[in-house]
């Protein structure tokens, strides 16, 4: 790579990416070959010694501390001191300093668990660029952003660039990539496979390059019906709905929604408006503050987390490392998590070995999981393995809602094309599901009916053949008021 | 390497390396032929002198350190699947010293105050000191759930708390036995015939029922963890607690549960204690079996049947060790050997970096920089 340009690296899930990036970082040691920075041969042997090189990365998971602020985290392993002690008025005025020069603008005293996702990714570019990082990695870093905030984003790497910096940038985002990028390096199962200047190229030659000849089979099956027959009975209907969110805000201001059987009902949103707390309410892992509904027959208010998967609510939670799956157990362990008191994962009280191994087994080959060895443990699985293992059970245990929420985030483009077609065939079968997407393109494309939230409110409300994208974007930023289209 | 294989490298490794350190130790301040001996003393004194036995000599050399080694080790096993039950359900219990001092004296309340005919009175002491142990951990477990108490906190609490209630309090006050013959005891009365753990290998040695008991609990507590719903859904709880409730899988319970299993175990090697070896509830218990139990299950890498095995080879060592003083070594020295092969253990990361290394090392230097 050169000096100031933007290259971007593409590639499916478990292409590699991650991994190519995490040694030119020092994280991981390289089993064999060459690492030249301006022509010179170099080992990182730890992080420490990337950024003493002025190597900057900026994870697809922010490494911030929550609790500290702004100039706090940004100094954080080399904070100034006067006579030994913290100064952190210099910190301060540091850090502020290097916003202003490369244009952020950021409140060095605000804590960082107070700011959105796009601006704590800007902490860490910050971050990065005040260690005197000249070569900027991004891994993912549209993942988590709203439209808005990855159009600033693309500004702010371009703007670097345009400063003499390097930015490399990985995402599988292929629309975003031919936008903002000079040069492209497309990666296939660890090798890098093409490059091309992203003037020279389209999105379609992109994906074929990184798919490879041959689609596979589950991405090339016809993709179900895009609008679904008349919508059956009502499975989830609320009124007033209000719940308070983890900064004991109220998140959730009174909202009324309705999800049929056999239809997928889109919510969009900037994040931060009550959709993640909402996905929660309807699977029993918070509880309401007012308002009344009825969920598959019975009431919402003190709904437990087992409740809602004995009456049929599934769950493709936002949080995957957290709340879907435990990494530290075996796929087929994972694949068993909420259903392992059911045949086939139990006998009895006893655990059902041989019905867990076969029903894996299926599985995996059903959702193209690679490896697929139920036995591995799941944290060796790349993120889109993970994603297709979850998306796997969930469907499998047949439920009559799905909750969803941010089904593709980080996953390339086959796994996102997989896991769409196994929604759309879910709801063929007759599955009421709640989609809830920062993906707006996400939301258009799957959805029969769509909600905007806006702070806690619905602001508005589209069947399919009404959907506009700048009208829904309005409502998404709650500059009109409250109604029905 | 298997993975399984590798997991258990660490805990072999410490211990090695313990035994190693000790023995320099040993050999720098007396003689290197003295420590030698010395091990050789520690393990006739554990496992049985075998070749006097093959000399001709009585069938007690071996029974007696068998049974020192088994009482030991039994109390160990006890204690340190406390330990390591509460680590599956993600829970650090510093309590099972507390939980055993409690075992301890139900099993002798009910082992001299109760009568019952033999075949009952056992398993009624015994169970009485798995609720007493139970009830003492559920404390901490209550506390956790309910209030958000850390439960290495309360634990550490609770066993100051059980240590002034009963050795204290009740053993030299309302419980302290009545007088014999004239003569004052400390302690609780002495238990019944009937409730004395059977010893299977003669008078000789004290090898007694304890130690298969303790042997059937690690066994069960195997087989739960890792063979019924509740036990997957305790390691799911320990692993990813989120995870697990997002799945529908009562952490409250689970973690509750798990505690008091934990304090039934230590209290249960309380009654190991009484019934088998004291008779009583001694003047003082003293004995630091529930702290041990912390460094038997870290050793044994949180596992079963891993702490088993640890348990067994500190009980040889244990009972072995006095034997060591024959040749001027402080007893102390398995003990030592103990907590140094627990401060090698919490190195796990840096052996598993070392085994990595060693094992990538060929690939490496063959791209040594040739500029």
């Amino acid at each position: 790579m050169h000096r100031g340009e933007l290259l971007a690296v593409v590639g499916e899930n478990g292409a590699g990416k991650s991994s190519l990036m995490n040694v030119l970082y020092g994280l991981y040691q390289p089993d064999a070959g060459v690492l030249s920075l301006d022509g010179q041969p170099v080992r990182f042997k730890s992080p420490r010694d990337a950024i003493a090189r002025g190597i900057g990365m900026v994870h697809q998971h922010f490494m911030l501390v929550p609790t500290l602020s702004v100039a706090e985290n940004v100094v954080l392993g080399r904070e100034p001191t006067r006579h030994g002690l913290l100064d952190l008025e210099r910190a301060v005025r540091e850090v502020s300093a290097t916003c202003a020069r490369f244009g952020f603008q950021l409140e060095p005293r605000a804590r960082v668990d107070t700011l959105s996702v796009g601006s704590q990714q800007k902490v860490e570019i910050v971050k990065a660029l005040h260690r005197g990082a000249q070569v900027l990695i991004l891994d993912e870093p549209t993942a988590v952003l709203t439209p808005q905030e990855s159009d600033e984003l693309a500004r702010v790497m371009r703007g670097l660039v345009a400063q003499g910096h390097t930015v490399v940038l990985i995402s599988h985002k292929l629309k975003e990539v031919l936008g903002v990028a000079d040069r492209i390096a497309v990666m296939r199962r660890g090798r890098c496979v093409a490059e091309v200047r992203a003037a020279d190229t389209t999105a379609e030659q992109l994906a074929a390059l990184m798919v490879g000849e041959g689609p596979r089979a589950p991405a090339a099956a016809a993709p179900a019906s895009a609008v679904s027959q008349a919508p059956g009975e009502p499975l989830l209907d609320v009124r007033g709905l209000q719940a308070t969110g983890d900064n004991g805000r109220p998140a959730l201001r009174g909202v009324d929604l309705e999800v049929r059987a056999g239809e997928i009902v889109g919510i969009a949103g900037v994040d931060g408006n009550g959709q993640r707390e909402l996905a929660e309410v309807l699977t029993g892992l918070r509880s309401l503050t007012s308002g009344s509904g009825t969920l598959l027959g019975g009431p919402l208010g003190g709904l437990t987390p087992a409740q809602a998967r004995t009456r049929g609510v599934g769950h493709i939670p936002e949080d995957r490392h957290h709340r879907a799956v435990v990494k530290a157990l075996s796929v087929e362990e994972n694949v068993a998590l909420g259903r392992h008191t059911r045949p086939p994962f139990a006998k009895g009280p006893w655990i059902d070995f041989k019905g867990r191994r076969e029903r894996t087994r299926a599985l995996t080959v059903a959702y193209d999981v690679r490896p697929p060895d139920p036995e591995v443990a799941l944290r060796a699985l790349s993120g889109g393995n993970q994603q297709k293992v979850v998306v796997a059970r969930e469907l499998d245990a047949r439920p009559r809602l799905l909750v969803v929420v941010q089904p593709t985030r980080g996953l390339d483009v086959g796994a996102v094309a997989q896991v769409h077609a196994k929604l759309r065939e879910a709801r063929d079968q007759g599955t009421g599901v709640l989609l809830v997407s920062l993906d707006l393109e996400e939301v258009l494309a799957l959805s029969d009916r769509v909600y905007v939230f806006f702070e806690g409110r619905v602001t508005g409300h589209f069947p399919r053949h009404a959907f506009d994208e700048r009208e829904l974007g309005r409502r998404m930023l709650g500059t009109l008021e409250p109604g029905h289209a | 390497m298997p993975e399984r294989v590798r997991q258990l490298l660490p805990s072999v490794l410490s211990v090695l390396l313990a035994l190693g350190v000790c023995w320099v130790l040993i050999a720098l301040t007396l003689e290197p032929g003295t420590a030698t001996d010395a091990y050789l003393q520690m393990l006739w004194g554990g496992i049985g002198n075998w070749p006097a036995y093959l000399d001709g000599a009585a069938a007690t050399v071996i029974t007696r350190p068998l049974g020192e080694s088994a009482m030991k080790a039994a109390l160990l096993t006890l204690t340190g699947l406390s330990v390591a039950v509460a680590f599956k359900v993600g829970l650090f219990n510093i309590g099972a010293q507390g939980q055993m001092l409690l075992g301890a004296l139900a099993a002798a309340v009910v082992g001299a105050q109760v009568s019952l005919p033999g075949a009952l009175h056992v398993p009624a002491a015994l169970l009485g000191a798995a609720l007493a142990g139970a009830a003492w951990a559920g404390i901490a477990g209550l506390l956790r759930i309910y209030r958000g108490v850390h439960e290495v906190i309360s634990t550490i609490m609770l066993n100051w708390v059980a240590l002034s209630l009963v050795d204290n309090w009740l053993v030299v006050g309302p419980l302290r036995g009545a007088a014999e013959g004239g003569q004052s005891i400390t302690g609780t009365a002495e238990i019944q015939a009937t409730a004395v753990l059977p010893r299977l290998l003669g008078e000789g040695s004290r090898l007694n029922l304890g130690f298969p008991l303790a042997l059937v609990a690690a066994l069960a507590v195997w087989v739960w963890l890792t063979r019924t719903r509740s036990g997957f859904e305790t390691r799911a709880v320990g692993l990813g607690a989120e995870a697990a409730r997002a799945a529908g899988i009562p952490v409250a319970r689970r973690m509750g549960l798990a505690m008091a299993l934990a304090g039934a175990m230590a209290g249960l090697a309380g009654a190991v204690l009484v019934l088998g070896t004291e008779g009583r509830y001694p003047g003082t218990l003293g004995a630091p079996y529930g702290f041990d139990g912390i460094a038997i299950a870290l050793i044994g890498n949180n596992h079963p049947l891993g702490a088993t095995v640890s348990a067994l080879f500190f009980g040889v060592l244990r009972a072995g060790g006095t034997r060591m003083q024959l040749l001027g070594v402080h007893k102390s020295f398995p003990e030592l050997i103990q907590g140094l092969a627990l401060l090698f253990v919490a190195g796990r990361m840096v052996w598993l970096a070392v085994l990595r290394r060693r094992s990538v090392a060929p690939a490496a230097s063959a791209e040594v920089p040739r500029a």
